[in-house]
């Protein structure tokens, strides 16, 4: 049996990795907005999505709201989580030359990734904390579905497609996309390189916010959890380009589903290691990957 | 610094050695073991520094070459190897280790090879929790309980004192100089004959933190993934070498006493949140102290403590205007007549043709003007010469030899010099620095010395003699136009790649410029292309005019020829000139 591949297996395996990898692709595509148009890789990201992940558990816990007034508290607030911290520590480095600039980015975004899971630990506890929601399920041959599943399938598509939307027809959708080709340019059209970016940031952290939400509804999260969660958007976006929502979604997918699949034939604490690989062996392979960086 | 201080600052750090080494004979073992913690932190935050500050690479992996160092000393030296052997071992494991992820990790830049070298950390705590055969999991491995810590605080101060030599020859060196014009701009440090290096240095300062974590997890007889691989212990040396100042001979130093003494007393008053502080560290370092304590003006305004902040330029005895002679050999009679060859080259970006199948054929010594409107292909057809750009086909050949092939650097070796339109200096360098870099990635270097001085010459004959020893920052653009033909002409260059100079300067100083252009033709028989708007400039000295339009050569002969052709005038000088009559 074990050489002859089960289909109903298979196909299970196949929806598993399609879920993670939707919930991966949304995390990815928060970051990947916030570098193209901000310029600035967050290696806090992920951090932020564990600690809404954590107060999201908190709140369905001990307040018993339902998820839907949980997404309508969580997103606003990390809007102004992500706003307030740029503005505050991220936008006065503008004004650096590049190279101090890189490491002034840097330093503030792990200094503010370590601040949070630290304090979040002290705060919450370090303990997993996961919520789970009584639901259906559906059997299809073999293939087992929830109901919460398909909910955060909907639920990931809609955001995702809601932020095309807002990308590509609002005005301030334009601005983020004209600041991301060129600052200048887009300063000269009156589009304020600055608030946009600060916008952009808060705009990523509220997805971010969004998919904290939706992930503790499946996965189990701890206040350190986050970090693991920023390597495997970074190396989404690195595969998938930058500010490239369809290359994102597949490239998430395609993560979401390799993990699916070696946690299942090989060993699971080995899962997390994937992403990390399929970067350093794609850049061995097609050193082509590093063009996808921003020019200095 | 000059030279003498360097030895100065050397014997010092011996005879502190020396001291420290007899700190256990007398001290408590509390004070060793602080004092064992301070060398460790030193070895680490320095070796960080030598690709962080140095070279810029923020590499945020540095600390695994320590845990992976301590893994492989603890594996070792558990099944009965002698700890020299255990840790000679660890040094060497390691660096293979990082000398093979450093391929992948250098294609990338800024931020992304920060980022890729973070997501290190969790990929070697899996490896080291889950290969449980060697490593022993997560519950790590104990060596055997040995009254160890005489000779392995001996070994750390070695360790330690061999570290601050190290960095000593690196700043004051042709090496540290060229280190440093790879962290200002790679790429024109590469078209300048440089050959890029930052794996080297990267397995260096791995070798030095693996040693250090052999030496450390013998000290501590018990090693596990969370200690060697932790992602807040591991950002520790890095927040220390830029809290101090990073790319200062005394810079880390400063930063390690500072943090280790604020962590001691942090363990002693608080219970929670150690790992939150170092991240405020980290943050507000990242946010206010961009150069560290050391560059703080607040610093800056102590006499004493200033000093350690001095900033390392290359200096020498020579200076003032020299204007006789450059250091530029003609080349020989016998060489081929046809000096540079483009066979149809094409550049395509996208689907958008930049260039398409332009064949071009430059003859020894001679001067072509390369013309065109904006967006042409000029500075494309430079970049695909000297390989900035790979080109989609077509061949390139110098000398009959095709360069298409070959790197950055060796192409500058072929003999091929360029400026850039947007002038690309080494910004934190000084003018004489810059050509010296230059000079030292000829394929012949010059010595040391003579490179300093020979600079000079070349500084002085493009007319900044007067700004020798400033800083490039201080330039105006203009002068930094200036720099680039200075530091293209010291690579010694058969061919000259010439990117719009003259637009910005007075006429007077346009004549000057045309001057040299001449000179450096007829005098050290360099084969020049030139790209310029100023068409009166170009029109003075060239022998040759080729035209370019949208990608495509649309006229190339002397320059009646090229000014009565009807596409050229509707092309370039506008459809009303070719009305009248020609100039």
């Amino acid at each position: 049996m074990a050489y002859l591949p089960d289909f109903g297996i298979l196909a299970q395996l196949l929806i598993n990795g399609i879920l993670l990898g939707g919930l991966y692709a949304l995390i990815a595509f928060g970051l990947s907005v916030i570098y193209g148009v901000a310029g600035i890789l967050n290696f806090a990201h992920g951090t932020i999505l564990a600690m809404i992940s954590i107060a999201a558990a908190i709140l369905f816990e001990s307040l018993r709201l339902p998820l839907a007034v949980i997404l309508l508290v969580l997103t606003p607030a990390g809007f102004v989580f992500g706003w307030v911290f740029h503005k505050v520590l991220l936008s006065p480095l503008q004004a650096r030359e590049p190279h101090q600039r890189t490491i002034g980015t840097v330093l503030v975004t792990v200094g503010a990734l370590i601040i949070i899971g630290d304090v979040t630990a002290v705060l919450a506890g370090a303990e997993q904390r996961v919520i789970r929601l009584s639901s259906t399920f559906f059997e299809i041959g073999s293939v087992i579905v929830s109901g919460t599943q398909i909910g955060i399938l909907v639920a990931v598509s809609v955001s995702m497609i809601a932020l095309h939307l807002f990308l590509v027809m609002s005005w301030t959708g334009s601005s983020i996309r004209a600041v991301a080709q060129n600052r200048i340019g887009a300063a000269l059209c009156g589009a304020d390189a600055s608030n946009t970016s600060a916008m952009t940031f808060a705009i990523g952290a509220s997805i971010v916010a969004i998919a904290g939400v939706l992930y503790v509804i499946s996965y189990p999260v701890n206040p350190y959890s986050g970090f693991p969660l920023t390597v495997k958007a970074f190396s989404i976006i690195l595969l998938g380009g930058v500010g490239n929502l369809p290359g994102t979604l597949i490239a998430g997918l395609f993560l979401g589903v390799a993990e699916a699949f070696v946690a299942f034939y090989w060993a699971p604490q080995w899962a997390p290691a994937i992403s990390i690989i399929i970067v350093l062996g794609g850049l061995l392979l097609f050193p082509g990957l590093a063009r996808t960086r921003r020019a200095a | 610094m000059t030279f003498l201080q360097e030895k100065r600052a050397i014997g010092i750090a011996f005879i502190a050695a020396v001291l420290i080494a007899f700190v256990p004979s007398f001290a408590t073992s509390y004070t060793v073991s602080m004092v064992m913690l301070l060398l460790l932190f030193y070895t680490l935050a320095q070796s960080w520094d030598w690709v962080g500050g140095e070279l810029g690479y923020v590499n945020l992996s540095h600390y695994a070459s320590y845990g992976i160092g301590a893994y492989v000393f603890a594996i070792a030296y558990t099944n009965g190897a002698h700890f020299l052997v255990a840790l000679a071992l660890a040094s060497l494991v390691t660096s293979v280790i990082i000398a093979l992820i450093s391929i992948p990790l250098f294609r990338l830049q800024g931020e992304y090879f920060a980022f890729a070298t973070l997501a290190l950390l969790p990929l070697f705590d899996i490896l080291a929790s889950n290969l449980k055969s060697l490593t022993n999991g997560t519950e790590g491995i104990i060596l055997p309980a040995e009254q160890v810590t005489g000779i392995a605080f001996l070994l750390m101060v070695g360790l330690a004192f061999l570290t601050f030599v190290t960095t000593t020859l690196i700043v004051h060196s042709p090496f540290g100089l060229v280190v440093r014009s790879i962290r200002d701009d790679e790429e024109a440090a590469e078209s300048i004959g440089v050959r890029v290096l930052p794996r080297k240095i990267m397995v260096i300062s791995a070798a030095i933190a693996a040693t250090a974590g052999g030496i450390h997890g013998w000290y501590l007889s018990f090693i596990d993934p969370g200690t060697m691989f932790g992602l807040d212990v591991a950002l520790v040396p890095i927040a220390m070498a830029l809290l101090g100042g990073s790319a200062l001979l005394w810079g880390p130093i400063v930063g390690v006493i500072v943090l280790v003494f604020l962590n001691q007393w942090l363990l002693a008053y608080f219970s929670i949140l150690h790992a939150a502080f170092y991240g405020l560290i980290i943050l507000l370092v990242g946010r206010y102290l961009p150069g560290g304590l050391l560059r703080s003006s607040l610093v800056r305004r102590i006499k004493f403590v200033s000093l350690l902040a001095k900033e390392h330029h290359e200096r020498s005895s020579v200076s003032g205007n020299i204007v006789e002679g450059l250091d530029l050999t003609p080349p020989a009679s016998g060489e081929q007549d046809v000096a540079l060859e483009c066979r149809s080259v094409s550049k395509n970006f996208g689907g958008n043709a930049a260039l398409s199948d332009v064949s071009l054929t430059v003859r020894r010594g001679e001067i072509v003007g390369l013309i065109g409107a904006n967006g042409s292909g000029k500075t494309t057809l430079f970049n695909c010469i000297s390989r900035i750009y790979d080109v989609s086909s077509g061949e390139v050949l110098v000398d009959g030899q095709p360069i298409t092939g070959l790197r950055k650097d060796e192409v500058a070796h072929a003999g091929i010099g360029r400026t850039y339109q947007i002038p690309r200096s080494f910004e934190r360098m000084t003018v004489r620095e810059n050509v010296t870099t230059a000079l030292l990635g000829r394929s012949d270097p010059p010595r040391f010395e003579d490179a300093l001085n020979e600079a000079a010459r070349f500084v002085c004959y493009v007319g900044l003699g007067h700004h020798l020893d400033d800083s490039v920052s201080t330039l105006s653009a203009q002068k930094r136009k200036s720099l680039e033909l200075a530091r293209a002409l010291a690579t010694s260059p058969k061919i000259l790649l010439i990117d719009e100079v003259a637009s910005g300067l007075t006429p007077t100083e346009i004549d000057q410029f045309v001057a040299h252009i001449r000179e450096l033709r007829d005098r050290y028989g360099l084969t020049i292309i030139w790209v310029e708007h100023i068409f009166s400039a170009l029109a003075q000295v060239v022998d040759r005019v080729v035209v370019l339009e949208q990608g495509k050569v649309i006229a190339n002969g002397t320059l009646d020829v090229v000014l009565t052709d009807e596409a050229v005038q509707r092309s370039y000088f506008g459809a009303k000139a070719a009305e009248t009559e020609p100039c």
